[in-house]
């Protein structure tokens, strides 16, 4: 088939992406593709569609492609590009024109009628065009209908045909929808909407921008579409470890994101009964809305009742709690260190023991979730306890091998690990 | 269904070439600059030849369209279901948005529904009345190119008032707050919106005055033992900078991370927070603030 900058399924493309932009170091012969020449492609498509953001370095392995982007200054999420490269037939291309500038002025009309239409007033010009047949045409008025641009409505025997005019007023969206399309999770949606307006305004940015989070609306839109619609799904999931896919019903509930490294969850239960779990949107590959109600109004209390103990994302079904205290020593003009806890420690408990030690102790499911957390305070920590042995364990014995890998001016233990 | 045609850059520019079309300014020269103007780095080789070829049967020989209005295209129920999601989110009174023609919309989603696991807590009020009002003065400077005098408490407690030029607005999710980002004497200083007290819209500034800032920047190396999946993890948590990586061999990675200059301490705790998977080999500086860190920790 011959190349083309555009696709037919988005799919394809995304794995791609990510690599690309999250690794960016493998070349051409590591990464997972069917054949060179389906990386060559892939690669092509990537630098037409994000020109300045590609970079290119050469070493041992050939010719690395890489993704590299300060989220800080963009104004748009450069990703979203690749959401506007969906292929398309000319049939498609002409219809669209044609059909949407027939029913401007207002006035609905029939299949049949714009069929007519269609040949007589826009087809006449082009001689060697096929005519559209009254099905093709009547196919395309349908998929026009379902995705709301235009309705129907029957008068008599007929089934008319009329635009979907509005009254938003989109000029006073424009700020919110320069800064919605980089927040919003379908973002995407804010970015087709711009592509509307001009002028777009460009002093609008994010700092701690995740826009891979981008490569997952189209799943993300089929949860929150499930979720909307109180229905079970059916997910297929790629297990990257075992690299095997595996399918599983799931009641999905909530959607989990982070804030600290982009990455989100559904969080669901298995089956309709079954154990509350949490599943990696980035692994999954398809979502399939089964007709089977989920019922999830009932099953939201538990919900949230469980989530309350979690403290990202990581939880358990036998609801035992893991005990955490961590005591710091906090000098007198470092009361962001306090403020720190109070801002990022969800649910625990603050006590101050007096001489500039504090004292935060949590209950939650899982505690070595809390390691990264727990060491942004080396320098002040007194005493980290856990009740899961292991955990603490773990935590001093990784402490020592920083020890070892900072050890002394020439570097330290260079093979501390 | 999010990955349609109707979406998509193709369909975008030759909506605008056929409005010029329509016009009748249309000539082959503005194909190409619409083309190189909206569309992808290869889009000259196949839009302007799928028109000239009539594959698509939309403008004759003569840059004429049978077309008889502008192209349009109506709001699909995915994008007015959307806005109408904005709706709930508190955020969105800071935009002054008008909702009409909405009413009858169902929401695409509910705010509730998502939940951000490690936003901080002490986001900024966007439902207090008098930060919305500060936000919209500062929305309609940034829009007419406006100066600003605001008062604000500084981080130890010191109020200043500025005369400034503003170059943007700046949110955080993780901290859920707004910063105003104002053009200094040297450089780009940033004001939480939170700690402003006051805020007044003063007279346009001189565009030519104020100098295309550069922001200081400075340089992280970091090796990665790809060990308890540390490299994914490092790779997501730092995707939101400019970085290169380089593979020193299996199970060793080399990561070079730019960062904005003011941000060193953040940088620095992400960065222990990864523990021994993570260590800084360059500059010289910034492993010496790790190694006073660690002595702080020892001596405890």
């Amino acid at each position: 088939m011959a190349y083309s900058e555009l696709i037919k399924d988005f799919e394809k493309i995304r794995d791609y992406m990510r690599q690309f932009y999250v690794y960016g170091f493998k070349s051409r012969d590591e990464y997972d593709a069917k054949s060179a020449r389906s990386y060559d492609n892939e690669r092509r498509r990537m630098e037409s569609w994000l020109g300045e953001y590609m970079s290119f370095r050469q070493d041992d392995n050939g010719k690395i492609a890489f993704m590299s982007v300060d989220s800080q200054e963009i104004i748009s999420n450069p990703l979203y590009k690749a959401f506007k490269a969906k292929s398309f037939t000319s049939n498609d291309i002409a219809l669209n024109f044609f059909i949407l500038d027939i029913l401007s002025d207002g006035r609905g009309r029939s299949t049949g009628e714009i069929t007519d239409i269609i040949a007589d007033e826009y087809l006449s010009e082009f001689e060697d065009y096929k005519l559209f047949d009254e099905s093709t045409v009547r196919n395309k008025l349908k998929e026009y209908d379902r995705l709301g641009i235009i309705r129907s409505e029957k008068e008599g025997r007929k089934l008319l045909y009329f635009r979907s005019d509005d009254d938003i007023d989109l000029e006073s969206w424009k700020e919110a929808f320069a800064f919605f399309s980089e927040v919003d999770l379908l973002g995407v949606i804010g970015s087709f909407l711009m592509d509307k307006l001009e002028d777009n305004p460009d002093y609008i940015t994010q700092k701690h921008h995740y826009i891979l989070h981008a490569l997952e609306s189209q799943i993300l839109l089929q949860l929150l579409t499930a979720i909307d619609e109180d229905r079970m799904i059916e997910l297929e999931i790629f297990n990257k470890w075992k690299q095997s896919i595996r399918h599983h019903m799931v009641m999905p509930i909530k959607i989990l994101i982070s804030t600290q490294n982009g990455r989100s969850y559904l969080y669901g239960r298995r089956g309709k009964t079954g154990r509350f779990n949490t599943y990696r949107i980035d692994n999954i590959r398809k979502v399939k809305l089964l007709k089977d109600a989920a019922r999830i109004d009932r099953n939201r209390e538990a919900a949230d009742k469980h989530l309350k103990h979690v403290w990202n994302i990581s939880i358990r079904n036998d609801n035992r709690l893991e005990h955490v205290e961590l005591t710091l020593k906090v000098e007198e003009w470092a009361n962001y260190i306090v403020h720190r806890l109070r801002r990022e420690g969800k649910h625990g408990v603050i006590e101050y023991l007096g001489d500039g030690i504090f004292k935060f102790s949590i209950d939650v499911y899982d505690a070595s979730e809390m390691l990264p957390w727990i060491r942004t305070f080396t320098g002040r920590i007194l005493r980290f306890e856990c009740s899961n042995t292991e955990v603490q364990e773990r935590f001093y014995a990784d402490l020592e091998l920083m020890y070892r890998e900072y050890r002394d001016k020439d570097g330290g233990d260079k093979d501390a690990i | 269904m999010l990955f349609s045609e109707i979406y998509g850059a193709y369909f975008n520019v030759v909506a605008d070439i056929l409005s010029e079309a329509i016009d009748g300014t249309l000539t082959e020269k503005r194909i190409y600059e619409i083309v190189e103007k909206k569309a992808y780095g290869e889009s000259a080789l196949v839009i302007p030849a799928a028109i000239k070829d009539k594959e698509w049967p939309l403008i004759t020989d003569d840059m004429q369209t049978p077309l008889v209005s502008k192209p349009d295209m109506p709001l699909t129920t995915l994008q007015k279901r959307w806005m109408k999601a904005l709706i709930a989110d508190p955020r969105i009174q800071l935009f002054g948005v008008d909702d009409r023609g909405l009413e009858d919309v169902k929401p695409l989603y509910s705010q509730d529904t998502i939940i951000y696991s490690d936003q901080y807590s002490d986001g900024d009020d966007f439902t207090d009345a008098e930060y919305i009002r500060r936000f919209q003065i500062i929305l309609k400077a940034l829009r007419e190119k406006r100066k600003l005098r605001i008062k604000f408490v500084a981080s130890r407690g010191r109020i200043h008032n500025w005369v400034c030029v503003p170059v943007g607005l700046e949110y955080s999710r993780k901290d859920d707050k707004f910063r105003l980002r104002v053009a200094g004497s040297r450089s780009i200083q940033n004001i939480n919106l939170a700690r402003m007290l006051t805020c007044e819209l003063l007279d346009s500034y001189d565009e030519t005055s104020v100098s295309d800032f550069v922001i200081p920047k400075a340089h992280v190396s970091l090796e990665v033992y790809n060990q308890r999946n540390a490299l994914e993890r490092v790779m997501l948590a730092f995707s939101h900078l400019e970085k290169e990586t380089v593979k020193i061999t299996n199970g060793r990675y080399l990561l070079n991370l730019t960062y904005n200059a003011e941000d060193e301490t953040e940088i620095l705790i992400r960065i222990l927070s990864f523990g021994p998977m993570v260590r800084v080999i360059g500059p010289d500086s910034f492993i010496e603030i790790i190694r006073e860190r660690l002595n702080m920790q020892r001596q405890l």
